[in-house]
């Protein structure tokens, strides 16, 4: 379903000379699974993401999602992904419903049966009440359903969550898991990128762990505790990055 | 592209736009506001003007009223009303006399004794005295003129009057003459004094006429007769002179500014507030996004200018009709009405193209932006670049014609005025070249609008400090193997610039002879068209022999096929040039430097080393730059014919006359298409040497067999229609021409990775026809 090959991403930078953000990630998701990519700030997660739903093109390496290409075939890409991140907001002056049914029609959804579909989510996602709602006037919560609702409305088989917790109050991340998990169960294949530990823990089967843009430890949560003997995915996640550094500066020193 | 999308996009916006009330309150109550409100003071102000009184004091009028002989000049306080040509000026303008000024009567008084013009120039305290008071009532205001008869002034006139009835000589000394003093720097100061010398001129007009009726003189001995011209322009095409001056310049303006705010919104606004990610990991294409603001944008720019428009027609429909009624400008306003219907109608018309050029270039500067601040910024680069294009063809002189209806929004303007005024055959001529111009500048800057969607550092609001030390090193020690498009972009405004300032400097020639031909061919092509791209081409990039096409060998069939290209293309490209030579004929002063030209080679020590001079030293020198560097550059833009269109045009830019500007254009496009295909320098310069000698010899030969008419070369070249330029031969050789473009149609030749990634996406990515 996603299989990303060696995706680099070199970016030039006057000042710290050629800045590499990924190299050479490699890995691959399966359907019904919530694959979670962990790492810390700066590691080049939304990087990665950002190269699955075709928004940035890679300079190296490439990712097959569903079977096409994200660099020779991005509508296609984009057209059975479904997206969302902190940053991916609601327009200010559509209504809820609009929103959707416009994202909806970009999809390429017949008119009756998106308007059936959209009945079903707004149920199913308790929208009805802020269905004549200006994005203005809604509150965080009710932005993200909305944005949940847009990314699913037309049933793709891969979705991308990019760190789609920042900023929510307990509760609200709280349904957001639960909602990416009943996604999960119907099949789905679902990447999930987040910092807190706790998320990936309770939704993910397997892991990827990214440091610096290159992939540290890869596979089953319980095969990954096995591997480094470390019962807590935080405590795991902390000897895997404090290794890698002192790698990177052995590495310079003698380079 | 999907239309469908397209729609959806611009529905969508179109009803975010109208869903914000600020902005409809801007765009669209605002103007149906102001002009009504800028009418009414208009008009307040003119009623008020005409209020404006204009006071004259006038001195030594005593001796006027003794010769009863005189016409009258004063009459209660006003100077006669005769003497008018606007009756309503006689209320207006009051007379005083010293007597209504006590504290200064007495220094005015003395204003009669003032020196004869010519005599010995003592200032007297007198004088002084006299200079002082008036200033001080000019200054003060009180009155708006001084009109001084000195003494010895109505004694002149009846010497005069005497000598002309009693046929004596009369002395022709020095003899006093009124003397109107003013304040130049008060307007109504100046307007009262030329006042006032128009009704002394029809005075003394009088007062001659009189005299000459007192001594048996016809009054015609001054005026043997009068001059009266006759305005041939009917009232229509009068006020539409008027119009068509003023009408294009004020709609293309709103048209820009109403598509400027939503475009900045509508890029930059979208990318601050967080929305852009979003649509952009929708099925929809950049292309489909871009063309889908576009339309919102140009939406916004129609209406803009028609709402204004149709505000300032009611507001000056209104104040028009008012101020005709009241009389104030008189005749001023019977000229002035309302433009014509048709011109309207055509100005809504054109409004089509110019805002989607507009709309196009706004959209292109805001999507480059990277937040709405940086947005608002650029208005001033692009009313500077557009406004001297709008107001250049105010100026007196500049028409319609081939030259600049090239220039992208000068020659929409000319059109449009040509068209107001009703010359349709004309705008027929230049339709073509207008319309085709100002199409490209829109799709070029579509583009580059697409572009700045693909690009990550503008998408995503990166900041960067700018370091130039840094920023040059980066250039130089990071290169590419080849250019890249802003790089060759740049070659091509140093090449224009460095010829802009070497024409500048270079004087003109004692001798116009082959010296100074070789001189100045050597100069403007090594040193403003091979020296910058070769300067650049080392500095800039890793592989030069890669970027400059040397370093294939080329075929044999290929350099054979080009000098079989060039003979074939030789007859289509005389036959051509002499289609376009009818259409537009070429002006004189290019014809007389064509001439010296020849004269100057004819010159030549020997004709191959013209040849060279001519045809080798620009192959060699445009190939490597134009066909080299620059199209290597240009490449990057994922198209090659896009590439090699536009380095046509650079191409075209750098020839000095305009007929060579344009047959170089087009052969600049055959030359990048071999320079693509057959992927070496060589094949170009054979072809450009070939081409441009053929042309160079082609008028010798024709000479050498009108002179000989037994050589060989007569049956192609002899005679009234020479065969080599017949039609059929033309349509021949064209095929030929053809065909040997298209046998390189199948070669494989190497892509750039722009030009590869575009290619897989068009083999691959099809739209998707649901999810």
């Amino acid at each position: 379903m996603i299989e990303a090959r060696n995706l680099s991403k070199v970016y030039a930078d006057l000042h710290r000379g050629p800045f590499v953000a990924l190299d050479g990630l490699s890995f691959s998701a399966k359907a019904g699974e919530v694959y979670g990519l962990l790492g810390p700030n700066g590691a080049g997660k939304t990087t990665a993401l950002r190269i699955l739903s075709t928004v940035l093109q890679p300079t190296g390496g490439t990712a097959i999602i569903n079977g096409f290409d994200v660099v020779t075939q991005p509508s296609q890409v984009r057209a059975h992904i479904g997206f969302m991140s902190a940053n991916t907001a609601v327009y200010d002056r559509m209504t809820a419903w609009e929103m959707v049914e416009y994202f909806g029609k970009l999809y390429g959804i017949e008119d009756e049966r998106l308007r059936e579909r959209m009945e079903l989510l707004f149920d199913r996602l308790q929208m009805q009440e802020i269905r004549d709602l200006l994005g203005a006037k809604m509150s965080t919560g009710m932005k993200q359903k909305v944005s949940i609702a847009r990314a699913i409305v037309h049933d793709p088989p891969v979705l991308i969550f990019d760190e789609a917790t920042n900023g929510l109050d307990v509760l609200v991340a709280r349904s957001l898991l639960e909602a990416v998990a009943e996604l999960r169960d119907q099949g789905k294949c679902i990447i999930f990128s987040t910092h807190i530990m706790r998320e990936a823990e309770r939704l993910c089967h397997r892991v990827a762990i990214v440091h610096h843009g290159r992939l540290l430890a890869e596979g089953e949560i319980s095969e990954l505790r096995e591997k480094h003997s470390q019962h807590d995915l935080e405590d795991l996640f902390f000897d895997l990055i404090r290794a890698n550094e002192q790698r990177l500066a052995a590495g310079a020193t003698a380079g | 592209m999907q239309l469908k999308n397209v729609k959806l996009i611009y529905l969508r916006e179109m009803r975010d736009q109208l869903r914000d009330r600020r902005t409809l309150f801007l765009i669209a109550v605002l103007p149906l506001l102001l002009y009504p409100l800028l009418g009414t003071s208009f008009f307040q102000l003119t009623q008020f003007l005409q209020k404006v009184e204009a006071r004259v004091l006038v001195v030594g009028t005593r001796q006027l009223r003794g010769a009863d002989w005189l016409p009258p000049l004063i009459q209660d306080n006003r100077f006669d009303l005769k003497l008018f040509d606007q009756p309503e000026w006689h209320e207006k303008i009051e007379l005083f006399s010293p007597r209504d000024f006590p504290e200064l009567a007495d220094d005015l008084r003395k204003g009669r004794s003032l020196p004869v013009p010519g005599a010995a120039p003592e200032a007297s305290a007198d004088e002084a005295a006299f200079d002082a008071a008036a200033k001080e009532l000019l200054d003060s205001g009180k009155v708006e003129a001084v009109l001084v008869f000195p003494n010895g002034f109505e004694e002149r006139l009846s010497d005069v009057r005497r000598a002309l009835v009693e046929r004596e000589a009369a002395d022709a000394t020095a003899f006093p003459e009124p003397i109107i003093l003013y304040n130049s720097a008060d307007d109504k100061s100046q307007v009262t004094q030329l006042r006032v010398e128009q009704i002394l001129r029809r005075w003394r007009n009088e007062v001659t006429a009189e005299n000459l009726t007192a001594s048996n003189v016809p009054v015609e001995a001054t005026t043997p007769f009068e001059l009266r011209p006759r305005d041939m322009a009917q009232m229509q095409q009068r006020q539409a002179a008027v119009w068509s001056k003023v009408l294009p310049f004020f709609v293309f303006i709103w048209a820009l500014t109403g598509a400027f705010y939503p475009a900045v919104d509508l890029c930059a606004g979208e990318k601050e507030r967080g929305t852009l990610e979003t649509l952009l990991t929708s099925p929809a294409l950049r292309r489909e996004i871009v063309w889908g603001k576009l339309l919102t944008v140009m939406t916004f720019s129609v209406v803009t200018a028609i709402l204004n428009l149709g505000s300032l027609g009611m507001t000056g429909k209104f104040v028009i009709d008012n101020l005709s009624k009241s009389g104030a400008f008189g005749q001023a306003a019977e000229a002035m009405s309302m433009p014509p219907l048709t011109s309207l109608l055509w100005l809504s018309v054109a409004l089509v193209p110019i805002s989607a050029l507009f709309s196009a270039l706004c959209l292109a500067c805001a999507a480059f932006a990277r937040s709405t601040k940086e947005g608002q910024y650029y208005l001033m680069p692009i009313m500077l670049v557009t406004m001297p294009l709008m107001m250049l063809p105010m100026s007196p002189g500049v028409e319609l014609n081939l030259g600049n209806s090239f220039i992208p929004v000068t020659g929409m303007v000319l059109l449009l005025r040509s068209v107001i005024e009703g010359q349709y055959a004309l705008v027929l001529k230049f339709v073509a070249p207008v319309m085709a111009v100002t199409l490209a500048c829109c799709l070029l800057a579509i583009r580059w609008a697409e572009e700045q969607f693909n690009r990550e550092s503008v998408l995503f609001r990166e900041s960067e400090r700018l370091e130039l030390g840094r920023w040059l090193v980066h250039l130089v020690r990071d290169r590419q193997a080849t250019p890249s498009f802003a790089q060759a972009a740049l070659c091509v405004a140093i090449i224009l610039i460095t010829q802009f300032f070497v024409s500048l400097s270079a004087g003109m020639a004692g001798d116009f002879d082959f010296a100074f031909l070789a001189k100045a061919l050597l100069v403007s092509q090594l040193a403003c068209i091979f020296a910058p791209s070769m300067l650049m081409t080392i500095m800039l990039t890793r592989e030069p022999a890669k970027t400059l096409l040397l370093e294939r060998t080329p075929r044999w069939s290929h350099l054979l096929a080009m000098v079989a290209l060039a003979l074939a293309l030789h007859p289509v490209v005389v036959a051509g040039a002499n289609q376009i030579t009818k259409i537009y004929p070429v002006p004189e002063a290019t014809e007389q430097i064509a001439e010296s030209i020849g004269s100057a080679l004819d010159g030549a020590p020997h004709w191959l080393l013209a040849l060279a001079l001519m045809s080798l030293l620009p192959a060699v020198c445009e190939e490597l730059a134009f066909r080299g560097f620059i199209l290597s550059g240009f490449r990057h833009v994922g198209h090659k014919w896009w590439a090699i269109a536009l380095s046509a045009v650079a191409f075209g830019l750098v020839h000095t006359f305009l007929h060579q500007k344009i047959s170089a254009t087009m052969m600049g496009m055959v030359i990048g298409y071999i320079a693509v295909q057959t992927e070496s320098i060589w094949p170009c310069i054979l072809l450009h040497t070939v081409h441009n000698s053929l042309q160079l010899s082609a008028h010798k030969l024709a000479q050498a067999v009108e002179a000989n008419p037994e050589s060989p070369l007569a049956f192609l070249l002899g005679g009234e229609a020479p065969l080599l330029y017949r039609t059929s031969t033309v349509l021949i050789c064209a095929a030929v021409a053809a065909a040997i473009l298209w046998s390189l149609h199948g070669v494989r030749y190497s892509r750039t990775a722009e030009e590869q990634l575009e290619e897989a996406r068009q083999r691959s990515d099809s739209p998707l026809l649901g999810a």
